[in-house]
């Protein structure tokens, strides 16, 4: 009897702190008024924090008796960012609108979580000047089996930066946007150096990301012609020859000595400053970090063209989650992440830029005018508006899944263990798996 | 009467006297004593039950399951289970995870003792503070930045190491970028970090053990290394137990140092379970599985530490 009591007793105490953890757990609670917002995000730093705050603050004040609650989601990457979301809306809170990049939309959109704007996009006379302003590519990355389901409020493009001071010191003139692969590699070559005469290099010309595909080997595989997926994104085509081509000409770039084994992105940011590597790829977002830390001597150029060329660009938005309890409020939210005073916020200054390009052409051309580094910033919006973009979005639903894959390939290939072909026919097998399903 | 003597023999619930004669006054449970230990034992069990026994029980329900976090889940019945016989990429990541364990634990157990053993002979105490914190600070740091920065010294052609070892003839060793050293690089930094803890517990190990014995041995005669192996060993021997139990979990459950410094590869060179399982669940989202590999690691610990403790009943001395 007495045993039974002191289980009962324990019992309740467990179930009272239980009760207490999992109430704290969900305090907040769902809105069920209809003027509200719950707006999850990307909290990757205090940028996030501030830029997500003013726009909250911003609608509210834009929208008298509209509250915005801001919901921050941690993550070291997008794959961290999308893992993290995922556990939130399994938990059963569930945002009216999310924060998503190009290559994470299709993973909510499969999961028919996302409310395409298609019929706002059509019928709200306001969308007009939206579709106007902002690249079609641009709203093609955010496009779901015809859907378009976002409007895109920042992006990145690929472009090859380049340190001026090491082109200046080799008697290099500046890149041409019409520079080849060829011009490319002479380039690099002309780049590589053993500066303290060790017998060893210690400037190298070029190197690319290998924790990542975008700013890694896709913008090479677009400029040979293809793609890592089919047309329809329904299955991989990762040992065609243009991807065969692409990593060929980056492999031998290493054995030839003119570019170091692949670094995770942070790295080559800091090789790329100290003068370590003369070139690499990347965004906006580079700058970001370079300017506010005293660093202005590099500019950027369109990455060569191969066979062809195609500019690699990704978009980020506030998508409209099926679970939002207004999807109207949501979309007039959607709209404002786009209105032109949020957009002009994303230009930043000089010395604190903000890390994606504005998705409203005439805001990017406002970037330009102010003088923000890079000198050749036109070229990011050009880049989509005057050459072609590579289409399809080579990202399929399970896009984390899919870029690890390519990764744990191409590391393999560039380590010197495996041969191109072997390693892209491996990869195609494994990556065809990942997009079908089977 | 027969029955009384045997029951005044082996007691007959009555307490024995104490030596003084006096009758022992009897331990009595007030009524509030059962509430009492249950308040005080709440906060352990319930963060046990909450984040220890209810997750466990989740993940062997979500084995069962396939469930990708958004979509409502499926029951599959014993298919997760079925599947870990034909995933050869789970086969290599166990031999990986297994090679870089034992030597791990290798490097824990045997540089460990060796490093504490050094620790404890005559020197300034000054220095000796010096060298303990040495090896525990890299205990202390988060895993992740000392991998960050590590990453940044291996690198294979503007790395710091090879730089230095240029200087001995060594040609640029492929640290972070080859299958032959990379899991290399996760053993040396893992280590590196983890065996600070292990001289910690040595240091007090070999603290615990009395100075008698030690200067009896002197006195009959015995060297150094008779000192070591038939006294200092056999009387450390608990500790040297502690320490393999808990540095072969620890070691077959490594995450942030191959996930920051090789992400594993190159292909699944340096890529842990512990790792695999993150990548299931969190990049696949396929949640079912990942349980179902979780449980085979558990499974795997546990194999392992009832055999660790089996054998140290053999080698295992509590003097």
């Amino acid at each position: 009897m007495k045993r039974t009591t002191r289980s009962i007793a324990a019992v309740v105490v467990t179930a009272a702190i239980a009760a207490t953890a999992l109430t704290s757990c969900s305090s907040g609670g769902s809105s069920s008024d209809t003027k509200s917002l719950n707006v999850a995000y990307w909290d990757y730093g205090k940028g996030a924090e501030d830029g997500n705050q003013a726009l909250a603050d911003g609608f509210e004040k834009a929208n008298p008796g509209t509250t915005v609650t801001l919901t921050p989601i941690a993550g070291d990457n997008w794959g961290g960012y999308y893992a993290n979301l995922a556990t939130l809306i399994a938990s059963g809170k569930k945002p009216d609108l999310t924060f998503t990049a190009s290559e994470g939309i299709k993973f909510l959109a499969a999961n028919n979580l996302v409310v395409p704007i298609n019929d706002y996009l059509n019928n709200d006379p306001a969308a007009k000047t939206f579709k106007d302003d902002i690249a079609p590519a641009l709203l093609q990355s955010f496009g779901y089996k015809g859907d378009i389901t976002a409007l895109p409020n920042g992006w990145n493009d690929m472009v090859i930066y380049y340190n001026t001071k090491l082109f200046d010191a080799a008697g290099l003139p500046y890149p041409k946007s019409d520079w080849t692969w060829d011009d490319f590699k002479a380039t690099a070559k002309a780049l590589t150096k053993d500066t303290n005469g060790d017998g060893t290099t210690d400037q190298y010309g070029f190197t690319w990301a290998g924790n990542e595909i975008f700013p890694g080997i896709l913008p090479w595989v677009a400029n040979a012609g293809g793609n890592l997926v089919n047309s329809d994104v329904s299955d991989a085509t990762a040992n065609s020859a243009p991807v065969v081509k692409a990593v060929t000409y980056l492999e031998d770039l290493i054995t030839e000595g003119i570019a170091p084994a692949p670094a995770p992105m942070s790295d080559i940011f800091t090789r790329f400053e100290g003068g370590q590597v003369a070139m690499f790829g990347g965004g906006r977002w580079p700058s970001a970090t370079f300017l506010p830390a005293g660093f202005t001597d590099f500019d950027v150029q369109l990455y060569p063209t191969g066979d062809t060329y195609q500019t690699v660009a990704g978009a980020a938005g506030y998508a409209i989650l099926t679970s939002a309890v207004n999807p109207d409020l949501a979309w007039e939210f959607q709209k404002y992440t786009v209105s032109a005073d949020i957009q002009d916020s994303e230009i930043g200054t000089a010395t604190a830029p903000r890390d994606s390009i504005p998705s409203l052409r005439s805001t990017a051309e406002k970037t330009v005018a102010a003088g923000i580094p890079p000198k050749s910033g036109q070229l990011f919006y050009d880049s989509v508006d005057k050459y072609p973009a590579l289409t399809p979005f080579p990202a399929p639903a399970k896009y984390s899944e899919y870029e690890s894959t390519v990764l744990r390939y191409t590391q393999l290939i560039f380590a010197g263990e495996t041969s191109v072909k072997d390693g892209l026919d491996s990869l195609q097998t494994d990556l065809s798996a990942v997009i079908t399903g089977k | 009467m027969t029955n009384t003597t045997v029951r005044q023999a082996v007691g007959d619930g009555r307490k024995p006297a104490t030596h003084g004669g006096e009758i022992a006054p009897k331990r009595r449970t007030r009524p509030g004593d059962g509430w009492a230990a249950a308040a005080f034992l709440a906060p352990s069990a319930g963060s046990f039950l909450l984040f220890v026994l209810a997750p466990t029980i989740g993940v062997i329900a979500l084995s069962f399951y396939s469930w990708n976090l958004l979509s409502d889940g499926t029951f599959i019945g014993l298919d997760n289970f079925t599947r870990l016989f034909s995933d050869s990429r789970l086969v290599a990541v166990y031999r990986s995870t297994t090679t870089m364990a034992l030597a791990i634990l290798a490097i824990n157990i045997v540089i460990g003792l060796l490093l504490a053993v050094l620790l404890e002979t005559r020197m300034p105490r000054i220095i000796r503070g010096f060298f303990r914190l040495s090896f525990l600070f890299p205990f202390v740091v988060s895993s992740s930045a000392v991998a960050l920065i590590w990453r940044f010294l291996l690198n294979k052609d503007l790395g710091l190491v090879n730089y230095w070892l240029g200087f001995i003839g060594v040609d640029h060793i492929d640290w972070l970028g080859s299958s032959a050293w990379a899991p290399v690089a996760v053993v040396l930094v893992n280590s590196w970090k983890t065996v600070g803890f292990s001289i910690l517990v040595y240091v007090a190990g070999l603290q615990s053990i009395p100075n008698e014995i030690k200067e009896a041995a002197i006195v009959d005669g015995a060297n150094a290394w008779q000192r070591f192996f038939r006294i200092t060993l056999p009387l450390l021997s608990p500790t040297v137990f502690f320490l393999v139990v808990i540095n072969t979990i620890n070691a077959f459950q490594v995450f942030a140092e191959p996930r920051v410094l090789t992400q594993g590869g190159p292909g699944d060179a340096s890529r842990t379970v512990v790792e695999f399982i993150y990548d299931t669940a969190f990049q696949s989202f396929d949640l079912g599985y990942a349980s179902t590999v979780g449980i085979t690691l558990m499974l795997v610990l546990v194999v392992l530490t009832l055999i660790q403790f089996r054998v140290s009943r053999r080698f295992t001395f509590y003097g």
